[in-house]
This record gives structure tokens, sequence and C-alpha cells, in this order.
């Protein structure tokens, strides 16, 4: 759940239509339209990548008159859904997967399961990745592919491209190459799944 | 009688903090406050060249020996270099040093080899313009001619094919023939990347994209995470554009030289030998501190203000060894916030809890622009001004920080409520003084009565240990 406070302002004066605000806006709210950038307030989450990445420095951060809340109720789907689909993905539900906005896997699960399907609808009904919007990427691609979504990056966007390795990828041939160089790749492996392992056994505080 | 405190680095304007002017008094500045220098605690770190008599020429110099030792060959007049650097370097030692190496490495590339389309590209941490306010505040887009550029992770990326499958670097980064790493031994986040591989950690992070900066933080573990940086710096499209590496030779005391070289990975074991030997005496030694108030009072984020070389993000882990792989989780890393449950409990019993020892922080003066509020849930956390705390209240990264901290009107106020609800009168003061701790004089005492032993203890048994669990060689610290 995420409070919106923050509002981008465009000054058209400064704005050169260069597209960049478009590119880096993980919730697609912000567009050029007749050469300029529009900023649609309803959509906006507040994350400022719009006035961190414009080149002209042509948009600044506003408060919000009225502020309002997002977020996904995670008793409106099946738990026992939530569960399933987080252990799918190797994740705990009640792992904080967006330090920023405080978002846990078990409301990205409830959002998948209620509809969405790209990490743009995600960060629109939950507000993750909407704070440093750096790197809570993976969890929500792990997630959406673990519900059985095809991930396509929004087309010559820069928001995100392709899902990466895990724990549960690497290879033997890589484990045992770098095991002495300090790599622990198969001992924090089982610490992840010990943690995954307790909401499984229904062992959680 | 003890010294009074030395002067602490000024506050500096920015858009991720206040307005300097609004930083009223420094902890270093009240009663009861002196410095221990770090060579007092520990005799062995090595003499500096910086902070020293000659000031930043004395870097200049030491980067240009060692610069006109290094093979530049490959680079030929009518080919492009980018001159990596990271925000990192910007925060050592008032920044000068790190800028001073970078203007140096391009005017002894223009010597050597007569180059002449050499650019800076300074990534980023979370603070997307932060590398933007240190290339004007340097001098460096002047320097550069104007291609001196900051990049983000956000930004435009490239697929970068590795051993475990595709990462994301960032386009810029690597839009030239030639790349020149520009990096430092200064340990910095041990939560993160244990000191394995740390000499790689820009590739896997202001270098790269979002996706592989989340690899690093959410798919590997908290022991594996760096691996993202030896796979991209090991993947044949790096390595085909790597031309060598340069570092200041940092200790916690200071600026100890400059090494360049172009074999990274020879850097690399030297840079573990210094962070676990000259760095791991320091946090061992902050171990010892069974309590006190810890007071921010530097130009960075609150995990990243400094004393005596040592962030308070590895402050607040100092009840453990940050750099025994074999205990998986620290106090604080992500993987280990991301494992507190809804009921403010951890998810595992073996994780152990925030530095105990830390009482109550005092936040001063810190910036914004990093997720702090794991902080102030966990430890009972002051911050110094209405306008302060409004900047936190404005920054998508910590909208529930304040939800947490309590808002104080002054540093002193803060001070005489912190030593009755604390009940000691241990202060450390992160406030990046150069070559010394900022303390209270019960606190000076204390560390300087636990460093002889902490020495020994490092020397003997634990250094032995860090190192062989890292693969490097144990007799080179015979050498």
């Amino acid at each position: 759940m995420k409070k919106v406070t923050l509002l981008p302002r465009v000054n058209n004066d400064r704005c050169k239509a260069c597209h960049t605000c478009e590119k880096v806006c993980p919730v697609l709210a912000i567009k050029v339209k007749q050469r300029k950038a529009v900023v649609d307030a309803d959509r906006c989450r507040g994350c400022a990548n719009c006035e961190q990445r414009c080149p002209f420095n042509a948009i600044t951060m506003t408060k919000r008159d009225k502020a309002f809340e997002v977020g996904v109720d995670v008793k409106s789907v099946d738990y026992k859904d939530i569960i399933d689909l987080c252990v799918k993905a190797h994740l705990h539900p009640e792992q904080t997967i967006c330090y920023c906005v405080g978002v846990r896997a078990e409301e990205v699960a409830a959002a998948i399961l209620k509809g969405a399907k790209t990490p743009e609808e995600i960060s629109l009904e939950t507000g993750i990745r909407t704070g440093c919007t750096i790197e809570c990427i993976q969890p929500i691609l792990r997630l959406l592919d673990a519900a059985g979504y095809k991930l396509e990056p929004v087309e010559g966007g820069w928001q995100w491209y392709g899902k990466t390795a895990t724990a549960w990828d690497l290879s033997k041939e890589v484990k045992e190459k770098y095991s002495s160089r300090g790599f622990y790749f198969e001992e924090d492996r089982k610490v992840l799944d010990k943690i995954i392992d307790g909401c499984k056994k229904g062992e959680d505080k | 009688m003890m010294r009074h405190a030395i002067t602490p680095i000024s506050p500096k304007v920015s858009q991720y903090g206040v307005d300097p002017s609004l930083v009223k008094t420094r902890a270093a500045d009240l009663p009861g406050m002196t410095s221990v220098y770090l060579k007092e605690l520990f005799p062995d770190l090595p003499d500096v060249i910086f902070p020293g008599e000659n000031g930043i020429e004395k870097v200049k110099e030491a980067a240009y020996k060692a610069l006109m030792k290094v093979n530049m060959s490959m680079i030929k007049p009518e080919h492009s270099v980018n001159i990596l650097a990271s925000h990192h370097g910007f925060t050592l030692l008032g920044g000068w040093p790190y800028a001073e190496l970078l203007k140096t490495i391009k005017d002894v590339i223009e010597k050597r080899t007569g180059c002449r389309d050499i650019r800076l590209r300074a990534g980023v941490g979370m603070r997307f313009r932060e590398t933007e306010e240190y290339i004007k505040r340097y001098g460096l887009d002047k320097y550069f001619n104007g291609k001196a550029v900051g990049v983000a992770p956000v930004d435009e990326g490239i697929p970068i094919k590795t051993e475990i499958g595709t990462l994301y670097g960032l386009k810029r980064v690597y839009d030239a023939d030639w790349i020149v790493h520009t990096h430092h031994s200064d340990v910095r986040e041990v939560h993160f990347h244990r000191q394995v591989d740390k000499a790689l950690k820009p590739f896997g992070m202001s270098y790269a994209r979002i996706e592989t900066r989340s690899t690093y933080h959410q798919n590997l573990g908290p022991r594996g995470a760096n691996f993202v940086a030896r796979a991209l710096f090991d993947s044949d499209f790096v390595q085909k554009k790597f031309a060598f590496a340069a570092f200041l030779d940092v200790a916690p005391n200071g600026i100890v030289g400059v090494d360049v070289d172009n074999d990274l990975y020879r850097l690399n074991d030297k840079v573990t030998l210094i962070g676990c030997k000259q760095y791991g005496k320091i946090m061992t030694l902050f171990g010892e501190i069974d309590k006190c108030i810890a007071v921010l009072d530097f130009p960075c984020p609150v995990p990243y203000v400094f004393s005596g070389g040592v962030i308070y993000a590895n402050f607040a882990g100092a009840n453990t060894d940050l750099y025994d792989l074999n205990k998986p989780m620290p106090p604080y890393t992500w993987y280990t916030e991301a494992f507190y449950g809804k009921n403010g409990k951890p998810l595992l019993d073996s994780i152990p809890p925030i530095n105990p020892a830390i009482k109550m922080c005092i936040h001063n003066y810190a910036w914004t622009g990093y997720p702090s509020a794991f902080f102030a849930q966990h430890i009972p956390t002051l911050v110094v001004g209405n306008e302060q705390a409004e900047l936190f209240n404005r920054d998508p990264l910590n909208l529930n920080y304040m939800n947490y901290a309590a808002l104080v009107k002054d540093l002193e106020t803060a001070m005489n409520f912190a030593y009755t609800a604390a009940e000691t009168k241990n202060v450390i003061v992160f406030d990046g003084a150069m070559g010394a701790l900022n303390v209270s004089e019960p606190l000076a005492k204390l560390l300087l009565e636990k460093a002889p032993g902490v020495s020994r203890r490092v020397d003997k048994e634990l250094l032995p240990k860090w190192l062989r669990q890292r693969g490097v060689d144990v007799s080179v610290l015979k050498k």
C-alpha cells in the first residue's frame, strides 16, 4: 500500500518532447502529446523518475492537494492461492519486496490473482516500484512468470527488459567453479528455501 | 584532558539534503566531544598521502606515476574512451582525491595515446542526479570539455550475455571503444558485498540497469549477490572493452596511494586484503561498544554516513562478524529487511537483531534518496529540524521514515533527551572526520582500551579465516 502525495509539474517552456519521461515512468502516466509532456494525475504514483531523468530539468515534483492511497487487499483473494503463487516464484508471501514503499510479495500476488498482467499494472495498483524504481523489478517478473504470463517489455520503453537468473537457476558448473572464491550459492539457496518452507508448513510466527 | 574534536566534512548543497545553512550545530562541536586518531587505535595502519601537508597534489602525483606504468597500447588516437566512475568515490575524504584521479586519468591517456575522445560516465546509486551534482562541484564538466555525464539505472540499457544468462548494462557506460574502471578500496557496504569481489562491484551496480541490480538484491542470496558483477565483468562484451582499472588505495585513515592495473583481479585481491585487515579491525572494534548514542552528521543518506571509514549501516551490524561468510544474514542488508514478517519479527530465528548497542540515533544531518525506514523502525531515532523531516516526507523512497522517527527542534535538545533515555554518555559521530573518530570522551577511553586486543584477534584469528573463505592466498600476509 502506498500513500501518493506527489505529482510532477511540467514546465512547457523547457520541455523539448524528448520522450525520456515516457520511457522511465513505471506506470505509463506521462506521455508526450503535441510536443509537450502531459501527466495523467490519476495514474501517477509519484516516483519522480520523470523529474530525475528529464535532460532539460523541465519537471518538478509538487505536493498534491489531495493525497490518496493505493493498495490491494490480500483478503480479497484466497490466501492459499497467494501462498501457491509466491512459493512457485520462490518468495515468502510476507517477504518485503519493495523496500521503499514496503510492499510485500503477498500484495503483488493478490494483484496478479485479481487480474494484473504486467509490471506497470502491478505498480499502478499496489504502488510497488514507485520509490527507488530499481530493486523490486525481479520479484515482480518472477511472480508474473510463475502465474504464467508472458513477459513483454513496453515497446520502445526503458521500464524493464527481462527476467534474470535466480539462486534456483544457477548451473552446477557455476556453483562449483566459484565456490572457492567466497560465493556461497548453494548455502544461500538453502537459507532462502528454509524461509519459504516456513510458510508452506505454516510455521510462521 | 582530551583533545578537541577535529573538523568534520562540511554539509553540501544538494537536492537530496537540507540547505547547509540549516545545519546549525555539528555534533563534533558539542561539549565533551573529542577525537581518537585511527593510528592511535591501530598503529599498524599505513601512512597516508591524504590528508597531509601537500594536500591533493600528492594524490595527483601518485596517480600520474601509476598511470605512466600501465599498458595503454590498446588505445589508439582515433578511439573513444569512457572513464567510468561511481558516486561512492566522491563521498571519500571530501571527494577531491577521487575527482583528481579522474582528471589525471584523462590527462595521462591523452598524453600517452594521443586519444582525444575521452568521456566521463559517472554512475549513481538511487539518487539519479547525484553524480551530476559532483560533476559540477568538482569542475569535471569543464575538464572533460562537456563530455561528462551522470548515468542512472533507469537509463537506456543493453543486454549482455554472461555465464548466468543475460544481464543488463547501461548503454552510455559502454558506448566507447574502451572503458577505464575508476574505483577505490574503501569497503563501504560490507553488508551487501561481504568483501567478495568488492573491486568489481560497480559492474553489477552503478554501471548496470535495474534488472541487474535487482538480481543482486533479490535473486541470488546474501552471499552470492555480488556474482552479478563478476559475471558482467567476465563477459566477452565487457572484456573486449576493458582497458585498465585505476583505484584509490584507501585505508580507514586516508588515501595511501593509487593503484593502476590491467588485471582487475590482481587489484581485487589487494582490495580484499585491505578491506579485511584494515577495515576489519575498526569494524571488530565497533562490535566491542556495549551501548552508545549514534549521531548522523554527514552529506550522505542515512546508511552511508561515515565514521572511521565505516558506514552507519555496518555499525548497525557490528554486533555480528560481517566478514564471516559462515553467517548468511547480517543484521542489516536487504535480504534481512525482506525477511521481517508482518508482526515485525524475522521469518527465520537465526536472523540477528540490529546492533542492540545503538540505544538511540540522532539524525542531525543526513540525506534522503535511500530507503531508510528500516533503521528508524529498529533504532529509536530523533530527527533534528522540521525542514529535514519535511524533506524525508517528500522523498518517494522514504515516505514512511518519519512514521517511526521523532522530530526534535535542535541538536542540543536531542542530545539531552538521548543522554537521559539511553542512559549512556558514549557518543559516536558519523561525520566523516578524516583520519579520526569523533566521539565522546568516555567512548574514546573505551575504544583505546579495547583496540590492542581487537588488533591481535583480527591478525591471529579472524583475518586468516576471512581470507581463506574468499580464496585469497593467506601467504600474502607475510609479504
